[in-house]
């Protein structure tokens, strides 16, 4: 028998291990996939741009952060669908030591690791358009946190729920843009009306990004969006942790 | 490990899906020796079984063992005492044969160090030593399952369940895999469709069909009701046979074979397959 000590020990290991491996090495081996999850936060800081005459560039930036982590994120709902139904990973992994805390946690980093080229490449262009300040990046990397938390949350809910592969990439593709996209990640959120604000604030890219541009002083404060953000992480994260399947029925 | 053979116990084991479809029927059996393999056609149960025992899906009711510990109540000791390699189980095409199996090692509580080294000379013992740092997505068919044969042979398991493990492979990587398999010094709960693998490998058989054990023994003890015969093949029919698509099938003595091949029918030498097809013909003593 292991004692606690060593299980903890043993989850950090693998955690670090899958993290690094799915994460990292996709980063060399894969580049294409790299500049996909880019792809379209960078379009919608063009466009964007474009359209208002470079002044909401700065929401662009901030929204480009959280919609790249956020996108990459859910789209891996794709990811962890197909590696259960039809690489059988995870079936390799639940008649092992192996907890779907360890699993799900794993795949989350590795999801942060494989983001780390276009965050890089955001805090570039951030740099260059001189939005940052220390304690607005402060707040946007403990707000990146719990977007990724919640995001991969929703994403590994979904990719559990997901019973045939030929389905995996649709549900994946609609996800990434509906709660990316829709909500205030790249515009200003006091152009939408309070309800649709409340409405979007199901997908925790919402408050990330009314949160964010408080913090940039972009927007002005709306103290709600932090507590359903904090919430709602937290509910997504219990739901992705004991009601996913991991031992099927 | 325990010391006896008794690797698995199982009592009334039943599996209903929620669609009504009843995998395993109130199934109780022991296994006994090292190999144990379970044959039967597509969909008679065996993969549902495996994962049941391995502790991946529950039984809707019944009970089994593995090793004296219950598969619903001391879930985490199984876990720790098995591999279970899952049918059309694939790598990953992004990481290397070495990264894969390091990985699943560091899963089953070993050291990065120790992973390492684990990985490389299970590899190395499966032939694979120059191929251990090549993307996955550059292998054979046979060199991707064998990775997954190496995860069973350094996790050093008490108990290793192999599901299918040659499927669609040609029968070069089939040889390939089942010298593999014999490597691993585990008990082993294999299933397969490919009765010369059930042949080649078990020390004990079960066959599956629909939900129920439908014979067991060792492979000898299922041949014995073909002994002294050979199979008759036509396309028209002949007497004692059954229909299997557009074949007629029979057993014979192999001293009256000479009118069937007057007839122009095939005569086969009986195999593990004969177990099979039989069902449904009568086998005179």
């Amino acid at each position: 028998m292991c004692s606690s000590q060593e299980v903890l020990r043993l989850n950090l290991r693998f955690i670090v291990s899958l993290a690094w491996s799915y994460g990292f090495r996709v980063i060399f081996r894969g580049p294409s996939y790299i500049i996909s999850s880019m792809s379209a936060p960078l379009t919608l800081l063009f466009i964007v741009s474009i359209l208002s005459h470079g002044t909401l560039i700065d929401y662009a930036l901030v929204g480009g952060f959280l919609g790249l982590i956020a996108s990459v994120a859910l789209s891996s709902s794709g990811d962890a669908a197909f590696m259960r139904l039809q690489l059988r990973f995870q079936d390799l992994y639940v008649a092992s030591k192996v907890s779907p805390s360890d699993y799900m946690i794993g795949l989350t980093l590795s999801y942060v690791i494989f983001s780390l080229p276009g965050i890089i490449l955001y805090a570039i262009l951030g740099a260059i358009f001189h939005i940052f300040t220390l304690g607005a990046v402060l707040a946007l990397i403990g707000i990146m946190c719990f977007l990724v938390v919640g995001t991969s949350s929703i994403s590994f809910i979904v990719s559990s729920s997901i019973k045939h592969v030929r389905n995996v990439w649709g549900i994946a593709g609609i996800m990434s843009v509906i709660m990316t996209v829709l909500p205030p990640t790249f515009y200003p959120y006091e152009y939408i009306p309070k309800w649709a604000l409340y409405a979007l604030s199901a997908t925790p890219v919402t408050p990330a990004a009314v949160l964010a541009q408080w913090a940039f002083g972009l927007s002005p404060p709306m103290i709600n969006e932090l507590y359903i953000f904090i919430i709602e992480t937290v509910i997504y994260f219990s739901m992705a942790r004991y009601l996913t399947r991991w031992r099927e029925n | 490990m325990n010391g006896d053979l008794l690797m698995i116990h199982c009592e009334n084991l039943t599996k209903k899906y929620s669609d009504g479809f009843v995998a395993l029927n109130s199934i109780s059996f022991d296994t006994s020796g090292r190999i144990n393999t379970l044959i039967g056609r597509n969909g008679a149960g065996k993969t549902t079984l495996t994962r049941i025992l391995s502790t991946q899906l529950m039984p809707t009711s019944g009970t089994a063992t593995i090793n004296g510990m219950d598969i619903t109540k001391n879930v985490s000791e199984i876990r720790r005492s098995i591999v279970s390699i899952p049918q059309e189980a694939s790598p990953l095409g992004i990481l290397t044969a070495q990264e894969q199996v390091g990985m699943f090692l560091i899963g089953r509580g070993h050291s990065f160090r120790s992973a390492k080294e684990e990985a490389r000379i299970a590899l190395e013992t499966l032939g694979l030593g120059d191929f251990r740092n090549l993307p996955a997505d550059k292998l054979s068919g046979g060199m991707k399952r064998k990775i997954f044969v190496a995860m069973a042979i350094a996790s050093r398991a008490d108990t290793v369940f192999l599901d299918e493990p040659t499927t669609g492979l040609d029968p070069i990587s089939r040889i390939e895999v089942w010298s593999a398999i014999r490597e691993i010094d585990s008990e082993i709960f294999l299933t397969t469709h490919y009765m010369e693998e059930a042949q080649d490998l078990s020390d004990h058989v079960f066959l599956l069909e629909h939900g129920n054990i439908a014979a067991r023994g060792s492979v000898n003890d299922l041949l014995k009701p073909f002994s002294g015969k050979v199979r008759v093949e036509s396309r028209s029919e002949i007497p004692d046979s059954v229909k299997i698509g557009t074949m007629w099938i029979s057993y014979v003595s192999s001293g009256d074979t000479a009118e069937y091949l007057e007839k122009g029918c095939t005569i086969k030498p009986i195999s593990l397959d004969d177990v099979f097809i039989s069902r449904g013909v009568e086998i005179e003593p």
